[in-house]
């Protein structure tokens, strides 16, 4: 199992133990049964009525294989639920059909499963593989997709390239979402994104409108 | 009073209507798959469709405050379609499971061909594996043998009458289905099915039990405000308010509930705002 798997599930355990060893169980990730894609597919898609999506809250924290943590209270129930499964799940697929395995649960999930799928990326082992999933939800105008790679997520940071991480600023600016929500801002910064930055304050200005407080974050390299 | 529109293709309507419907007092619907005035010929376009229909429509819907939930199948008239058919039926596993789906639907006859006998019962077989009620559309043309051809095949397939909502009822097929346990559907249109005097009309005659009224509102000449405009026309004929609130509200929610994922509790989770950020674009 993925190192963050067992951080995961005791986590899980502290808010449902009733059902946080019976879905490794149902979803046949566990080792005892052969891995049922099936039955895996059943469990991902009940846990969002089974676990609510209450937001975690208190002081949970995650670590990826790097050493870095990050805070997650802004993840429902369901999504640590389903996180869990994708991360102890990925292990029973072929290494060279993961991308794909992932790619389609993605593509045929609904907003909240979306959104679990990617706050657990930097999670996946070889994580930069899996950048074209979080390229396309960048592109997502479902706005909880966007802020769920976009917001409390390392991956941005740590794998887009530039145009891509810029873009997403902007973005993000554009939706009215904080930057202080993006993690590793600061690393990024840089003498284009700094322009991008500039163009659009002017271009907020000649059109007589306010300039969010926030692009000063990224306004000097 | 509460208004539920079980029954509405929102993907082909603007965020006009959404306003429109959120300021006239409507705060469910239901979107039933369905076609899309021109045929798809690619089983991949359904995945496309499904996703919306799970992901894109309802996050359009929570920005309004409007609950959105929807039904899955292939519709009966591309059920005719051989190149697509029993390809989309195979994709339905992979979605029926998920939150959001409070039927499968909308099923039932188009022509009455046999490509539509075999997909029609093939899908209600879905419905009771994944114990989802079923919602069942009846066709323009030649309507009263289509619905007693459907109701037919509810009661060979054995599927539990009270989970079956036979749609698009007229003044001569509803009380063919409410001699049945199914529940009757009416689609307020502005030329045809039915309109909001006649719906009057019929609720004095048979009153609310297992009456449903929606707009079926799509890409074609319809209104996503004629529940509303249904709920006012009944009031005018004298039908109380508790009698009119149990045919827009109760009803459905009765009817969708039995899905076990119509969560009318929580607010709609896709509106979040943090830290006092709204989602919506400026």
């Amino acid at each position: 199992m993925s190192t963050a798997a067992p951080a995961l599930a005791a986590l899980l355990a502290v808010h449902r133990p009733d059902l946080a060893v019976a879905i490794l169980t149902e979803s046949t990730v566990d080792a005892a049964r052969p891995f049922d894609l099936i039955q895996f597919e059943a469990a991902f898609g009940a846990t969002g009525r089974r676990f609510g999506t209450t937001m975690l809250d208190g002081a949970a924290t995650v670590s990826d294989t790097t050493g870095r943590s990050w805070s997650i209270v802004t993840w429902g129930i369901d999504e640590l639920a389903r996180a869990l499964l994708i991360v102890a799940g990925i292990d029973r697929v072929a290494p060279a059909e993961q991308v794909a395995w992932l790619d389609g649960l993605h593509r045929a999930g609904i907003t909240r499963e979306r959104q679990a799928i990617l706050r657990c990326l930097a999670l996946l082992p070889e994580p930069a593989r899996f950048l074209p999933i979080a390229l396309d939800a960048c592109r997502a105008s479902t706005q909880p997709v966007f802020e769920a790679i976009a917001c409390e997520n390392p991956y941005p940071a740590a794998h887009f390239p530039e145009t891509s991480f810029n873009h997403m600023v902007l973005k993000a600016v554009f939706t009215e979402v904080a930057l202080t929500r993006i993690l590793g801002l600061a690393t990024r910064r840089s003498t284009e994104l700094a322009r991008m930055a500039a163009d659009y304050a002017s271009e907020r200005t000649a059109a007589g409108r306010s300039v969010p407080a926030d692009l000063a974050l990224v306004l000097s390299r | 009073m509460k208004i539920f529109d079980p029954h509405i293709h929102m993907s082909s309507r603007t965020t006009a209507d959404y306003e429109a419907m959120a300021a006239a007092g409507i705060t469910v619907i239901v979107e039933p798959a369905f076609w899309l005035g021109q045929p798809r010929t690619h089983v991949g376009t359904f995945e496309d469709y499904f996703g919306s229909l799970l992901g894109w429509e309802p996050f359009r819907a929570s920005q309004f405050g409007i609950r959105h939930f929807c039904t899955l199948a292939l519709n009966p008239k591309e059920a005719n379609d051989e190149r697509i058919a029993a390809g989309v039926v195979a994709l339905l596993p992979r979605y029926l499971g998920k939150d959001g789906v409070v039927a499968v639907g909308e099923i039932g006859y188009d022509e009455q061909t046999p490509a539509e006998d075999r997909w029609f019962a093939e899908q209600l077989e879905l419905a009771q594996r994944f114990d989802l009620p079923a919602l069942v559309h009846t066709p323009h043309r030649d309507k009263k043998r289509g619905t007693e051809r459907s109701l037919a095949l509810v009661r060979e397939a054995g599927f539990p009458e009270e989970r079956v909502l036979i749609d698009h009822n007229t003044e001569e097929t509803l009380p063919m289905v409410l001699a049945t346990g199914c529940w009757a559907g009416h689609s307020i249109y502005p030329k045809s099915k039915m309109d909001e005097a006649r719906m009057a009309a019929l609720v004095r005659q048979y009153g609310s039990e297992r009456i449903i009224v929606n707009s079926a509102a799509d890409w074609g000449v319809s209104d996503p405000l004629k529940v509303p405009k249904t709920v006012a026309v009944m009031r005018e004929q004298g039908i109380t308010d508790a009698l009119i609130e149990t045919i827009v509200w109760e009803n459905p929610v009765r009817f969708f509930a039995q899905s076990g994922r119509l969560t009318l509790d929580e607010a709609p989770s896709s509106a979040d705002s943090w830290e006092g950020n709204s989602v919506r674009r400026s």
